[in-house]
């Protein structure tokens, strides 16, 4: 037999139960090199990052009425950035941020 | 009562997978494998086999559709031959770390190239380390027990994996033998219908699949060496289930004439066949050989093999594969004898014969070549070489 820490467990197969909207056992937001930072007074939610993000990081809340940014599933591709009408999305660079990725205790 | 019928070793899978009521079956032409699939589309078509008979794309679209297919927990079969394996090869790993115990039979074809269509067990032994069962039927008799063994292990919950269940091409799945076909309650008593731990379903939802992190990887990896650990328990548990149930007894090693002797051919698949004619004849001149023949190369029956060519001064490994470049410089087979061997307290001495390559039969004059070999090792008390390409060697 085999002695597997608790942390490093894998379900049989890795067979998982199907995520509703995230799939917390696997972030993959964590190769990312620049990410999207959004200026709320600029927005005139035109909705085009959320239609355009090809991982659906961005999600509108609509009690604030502003697009909210999945940091735990963004790769920085930086298409929301490219379709922004307003000119309210722009990037910043990974390393600028506290909580950047590179600072992660388990990158990967 | 069971009946006796005459059947091909492809006849006789057919009515395996009939007796284990399998619920999708893929189909993809190329020769001698095909056999099978004509016999499940004549039973579908006749009403005699309540089946969903798809018609895949090539081996690659095959072995995905019978992976859906059982993974939404419909016991599922498919089949090829030579490089129709290997065009599938992608998807062997993930059916087997999956833990999806779908069954493909394998009736062997010599990998191009050329174009030979004759048997060799290359092209399945290329996918020995993917992480499923594998193992050899020497009759049409043994073709049909295997393939409900198999289903039997590799669905048991401490199994969990896909099984090749491997034929010789012609020589078994064309020539027709005698094959006493069980009664479908035989069949119902010892093989449990189908039940997947974590099927794909609408009602509770899973991913099967998914992309993992590195520091995974290694316990999947674990996990599919666990099973294979576990394996030859479950194997023990049906071999005697079968024998009681079915009335024919079998092991990880089947040994014939071996009670006396001194050495022995150590083979698996068709030419076993043969060989034990050559074993009777060579006994009727007094040479004290005898016939061990093994049944799962996965998971391989280390223990087994250990204790018992242990008991033998000279093994003769007859290979019907090749290992270009390897340890031995010829087949896989005594890859694995002499790994089983190193660590056992007296060692025989073990060579390794190339023998029906290509399709070629293994005529009784080969075998009785084989044994001068092994004759003269225990007569020099050594191994002067670890292959023999038989029929082709100068003498030495």
């Amino acid at each position: 037999m085999f002695k597997i820490p608790k942390e490093k467990e894998v379900p049989l197969g890795c067979i998982t139960p199907a995520p509703v909207a995230e799939q917390p056992m696997m972030i993959t937001g964590n190769w990312r090199e620049y990410r999207p930072v959004i200026d709320n007074e600029k927005c005139n939610l035109c909705m085009s990052c959320i239609i355009f993000c090809p991982d659906a990081c961005w999600q509108l809340n609509a009690e604030e009425d502003e697009p909210v940014w999945n940091w735990k599933y963004c790769k920085g591709c930086l298409i929301c950035v490219n379709e922004c009408t307003s000119g309210a999305l722009s990037k910043a660079y990974e390393l600028d941020f506290e909580d950047g990725v590179v600072r992660l205790e388990k990158p990967f | 009562m069971a009946k006796e019928m005459v059947l091909s070793g492809l006849a006789a899978s057919a009515q395996a997978a009939k007796l284990a009521k399998i619920e999708v079956a893929c189909s993809y032409p190329i020769r001698p494998y095909t056999a099978l699939m004509m016999e499940l589309a004549k039973m579908v078509a006749n009403g005699e086999l309540d089946c969903e008979f798809i018609h895949g794309e090539g081996e690659h679209g095959q072995l995905s559709v019978v992976l859906g297919a059982a993974a939404a927990g419909a016991r599922a079969l498919t089949g090829s031959s030579g490089v129709g394996v290997t065009y599938a090869f992608e998807t062997y790993s993930p059916i087997a770390g999956g833990r999806v115990p779908l069954q493909m039979c394998i009736a062997d074809r010599a990998l191009d190239p050329p174009g030979d269509f004759g048997s060799e067990h290359t092209d399945a032994m290329s996918a020995r380390d993917q992480g499923w069962l594998m193992g050899w039927a020497e009759t049409p008799q043994e073709a049909l027990d295997n393939s409900l063994i198999n289903y039997r292990v590799g669905e048991d919950h401490r199994v969990l994996l896909p099984q090749f269940v491997c034929q010789d091409g012609y020589f078994v799945s064309h020539i027709p033998g005698p094959v006493v076909v069980p009664e479908q309650a035989q069949a119902d008593e010892f093989l449990p219908p189908y039940k997947l731990p974590h099927p794909l379903d609408p009602h509770h939802p899973v991913s099967h699949g998914p992309q993992i992190r590195p520091d995974q990887g290694t316990v999947i990896d674990m996990q599919r060496a666990q099973a294979h650990l576990d394996t030859p328990q479950v194997i023990k548990e049906a071999f005697e289930d079968f024998g009681r149930i079915f009335g024919r007894k079998y092991g990880f090693l089947d040994q014939y004439k071996t009670e006396d002797a001194e050495m022995v051919l150590f083979i698996q698949g068709a030419h076993a066949f043969t060989a034990r004619h050559a074993i009777n004849h060579l006994r009727a001149k007094g040479v004290k050989i005898g016939l061990v023949k093994l049944r799962f190369v996965r998971p391989w029956p280390t223990q087994e093999v250990a204790e018992v060519l242990s008991r033998f001064k000279a093994v003769g490994v007859v290979e019907t594969s090749t290992s270009y470049g390897g340890a031995m410089r010829g087949g896989n087979l005594l890859h694995e004898v002499r790994a089983s061997l190193y660590d056992a307290p007296k060692r025989p001495l073990t060579t390794s014969f190339m023998a029906g390559l290509g399709g070629e039969v293994i005529p009784l004059a080969e075998f009785y070549w084989m044994a001068e070999k092994l004759s003269s090792m225990i007569k020099e008390g050594k191994t002067r070489k670890t292959v023999y390409w038989v029929g082709y060697e100068s003498e030495d």
